[in-house]
């Protein structure tokens, strides 16, 4: 199993969208928590500075300022000693008393203050932040009540850093968990690919193996057993009334035959070339019959059963070998270029017929003293030949239509003989072999290309 | 020839005896496997014409039992299934070729007298002779009338073959299928072609033309005195 597999898939594709969702809400959840622990922490903070202002006003009050002056000096005892800081100033700011040395020369007020509080940095060492409540009291004196929030900041480390972690884990257990998740989706979805392949390339009676899946997978599997099991019996059902017809038309057809061969022998003069003539007929009709159920009989993939390890190059060296003497007929050179070996495996009449198709026809459409030229070569896992003729070649228009039953190019009609079957069954030969046919130009003539798989 | 001729259908039936008598031959006919395999048990026949599906027995089991007890009549198996699958069955089932439906008389005609004559000729023999035309089988020498002939190594299988089976007449596909060794249907008649080229070099220059067509039918290497 890939990795480029299992990054397209789609499983994994869904994996990455939850994790990133579930990433996002994990970060939601506790964005939230911190916003309204804070929220909490800074109304408790500010009400407690509030409480702690108004207290010491009410000393100022009672016992004036050097009531204040000696609570303020006085050694704290229990937490206010440890979170409260004072200041108290005359009105032109100089200290009088307190814990702080001097009035913040620069404040401001922040969020995290709220309504009650100002923030100083850069004033008190050692404590940069700070919440404070000033309060104005007689003769322009002033009291400031300082406290301290630094174990906030210290906790809103710790969420922000425990916040990554878990992102930080939420992503790589989501990636992995989807990766597994989805190679084994791949896997199944892998078979399932495989068998359908090999189907499509005639093989009927392969099916999906069952054994590796499991729940939506299985149901989806044994469903494509069925449909399969459904249209191999209507397939069957179709090629048994074709195969009768042909097969009816067929048997009439070798007694008509067989009545004008003997008649051939009780007739002379005139009549015998009458008789003669007669004769060609049915053979071609009889011919034509044979190809169009032998294309029917590869379509079917019942010749796969045939297949075994084959040298291509022999073959080819076979045909060309068959067909030199009509080529030289008209004065037409054959080329090869063949490589050897070419290993594949495949069905060796079948690969004769359809490259002698192929040479036949280079033959008949190459005019007097043309070439024609035999390349193949193996590469790249697969095994290439090409046909190429110095001949009248196809027009780009019909270079699709050819390889259908009966098409042949008008101007083919009345200068050769044949029944327009013969690109049809090569077609179906290397459709059977998972091959590929590709025709194109050889300006002037026209080239064919044959792509098999190769089994080096 | 006596021949026992095991078909079902009627029809194909009475064509082929009616073919075969016309050929001098003898035919005698059962519609039933069973009734096919008693009689090619007990009679003597010089060939046996078995269709493949037959009732009661299906054909490849008749000539598998015939084949069980020692019988070495030349069988000739007729199929309207034309699978590589079965030929190479029927031929493993101990048949000596294979015709498919629907077949020209002729083609029955020609195989039915290769399957015969294979039965007379020793395919050891180191010698093959058609009047003044001779092959030696060892040196791979081919000569007429002693004067030595020059032939591609196609040409000679081609010519060997049809001298094995001089003075019968031998089909395209016959050719294709022993010379060549591939099932397939030539779209243009290039067997003609190869027997042109090789009636050049055997017939040409010498009075009696020993290489013939025989038309609607195939090919015959013959010495026209013995006829």
């Amino acid at each position: 199993m890939n990795l480029k597999k299992i990054l397209a898939s789609l499983t994994f594709r869904f994996m990455v969208a939850y994790v990133a969702g579930l990433s996002l809400a994990v970060f939601i959840v506790l964005a939230l928590l911190f916003a309204s622990y804070s929220y909490n922490y800074f109304s408790e903070v500010n009400k407690t500075t509030h409480n702690e202002a108004l207290r010491l006003e009410a000393i100022y009050n009672n016992g004036g300022r050097a009531a204040l002056a000696a609570v303020l000096a006085a050694p704290q005892s229990g937490r206010a000693a440890q979170d409260f800081l004072y200041l108290l100033v005359d009105k032109d700011r100089n200290k009088l008393s307190g814990t702080l040395h001097s009035w913040p020369a620069n404040s401001y007020a922040s969020w995290l203050a709220l309504e009650y509080g100002v923030s100083f940095e850069g004033w008190a060492p050692g404590r940069e932040q700070l919440i404070a409540a000033t309060l104005p009291l007689r003769d322009g004196e002033m009291l400031l009540v300082a406290r301290d929030y630094s174990d906030m900041i210290l906790f809103e480390r710790i969420i922000v850093s425990v916040l990554l972690r878990s992102m930080i884990v939420t992503i790589v257990m989501g990636a992995l968990g989807g990766a597994v998740v989805a190679g084994r989706g791949l896997q199944s979805v892998d078979a399932i690919n495989r068998a359908v392949q090999s189907i499509m390339a005639g093989d009927f009676a392969k099916r999906i193996d069952l054994h590796n899946s499991g729940g939506d997978f299985l149901t989806l599997a044994i469903n494509i057993n069925r449909m399969l099991d459904r249209i191999q019996t209507l397939m069957e059902g179709m090629r048994q009334v074709s195969d009768n017809i042909a097969h009816d038309l067929r048997t009439p057809l070798t007694r008509l035959r067989n009545h004008l061969a003997s008649l051939q022998a009780r007739v002379d003069g005139d009549e015998q070339h009458t008789v003669q003539a007669l004769l060609e007929e049915a053979d071609s009709l009889l011919a034509t019959f044979s190809a169009l159920l032998r294309i029917a009989q590869v379509e079917s993939g019942n010749r796969l059963s045939g297949f075994s390890r084959l040298d291509l190059s022999v073959i080819l060296h076979d045909v060309v070998e068959l067909y030199e003497p009509l080529a030289m007929e008209k004065q037409i050179v054959i080329t090869t270029e063949v490589q050897a070996p070419l290993p594949l495996s495949g069905d060796r009449d079948l690969l004769f017929q359809a490259f002698a198709n192929l040479l036949d026809n280079a033959i008949k459409y190459t005019p007097e003293n043309g070439a024609i030229c035999i390349r193949s070569s193996g590469r790249d896992g697969g095994l290439l030949v090409e046909v190429a003729d110095s001949g009248v070649g196809i027009s780009l228009a019909d270079r699709e239509r050819v390889f259908r039953r009966f098409f042949r190019v008008e101007s083919s009609r009345s200068m050769q003989p044949g029944n327009g079957l013969g690109l049809s069954l090569v077609q179906a030969v290397v459709n059977l072999h998972r091959g590929s046919i590709v025709l194109s130009d050889n300006s002037p003539g026209l080239k064919v290309a044959v792509r098999l798989p190769s089994t080096a | 020839m006596h021949i026992l001729l095991i078909e079902d259908d009627q029809g194909v039936a009475d064509y082929i005896g009616r073919g075969l008598r016309d050929n001098r031959h003898s035919v005698e006919h059962v519609a039933n496997g069973l009734e096919g395999l008693q009689r090619g048990q007990a009679g003597t026949f010089d060939a046996l014409i078995v269709d493949r599906m037959l009732p009661g027995l299906d054909g490849l089991q008749v000539i598998e039992d015939l084949r069980r007890n020692g019988n070495k009549v030349p069988v000739l198996i007729l199929s309207a299934l034309g699978d590589v699958d079965d030929r190479v069955n029927g031929l493993r089932a101990g048949g000596d070729d294979y015709l498919v439906k629907p077949f020209a008389f002729a083609e029955l005609m020609a195989r039915l007298e290769a399957i015969l004559r294979r039965q007379q000729t020793s395919s050891y023999e180191t010698r093959l002779k058609v009047a003044d035309l001779e092959m030696d089988m060892l040196s791979h020498r081919v000569s007429r009338a002693g004067q030595v002939l020059n032939l591609q190594p196609r040409e000679y299988k081609l010519l060997e073959y049809l001298m094995r089976h001089a003075g019968q007449v031998v089909t395209r596909t016959m050719l294709l299928e022993n010379v060549w060794d591939y099932h397939f249907d030539p779209q243009t008649n290039v067997i003609d072609v190869h027997i042109s080229r090789l009636r050049q070099k055997i017939d040409r220059g010498f009075e009696l033309t020993l290489l013939s067509t025989v038309r609607g039918a195939g090919y015959l290497l013959q010495d026209p005195g013995t006829v």
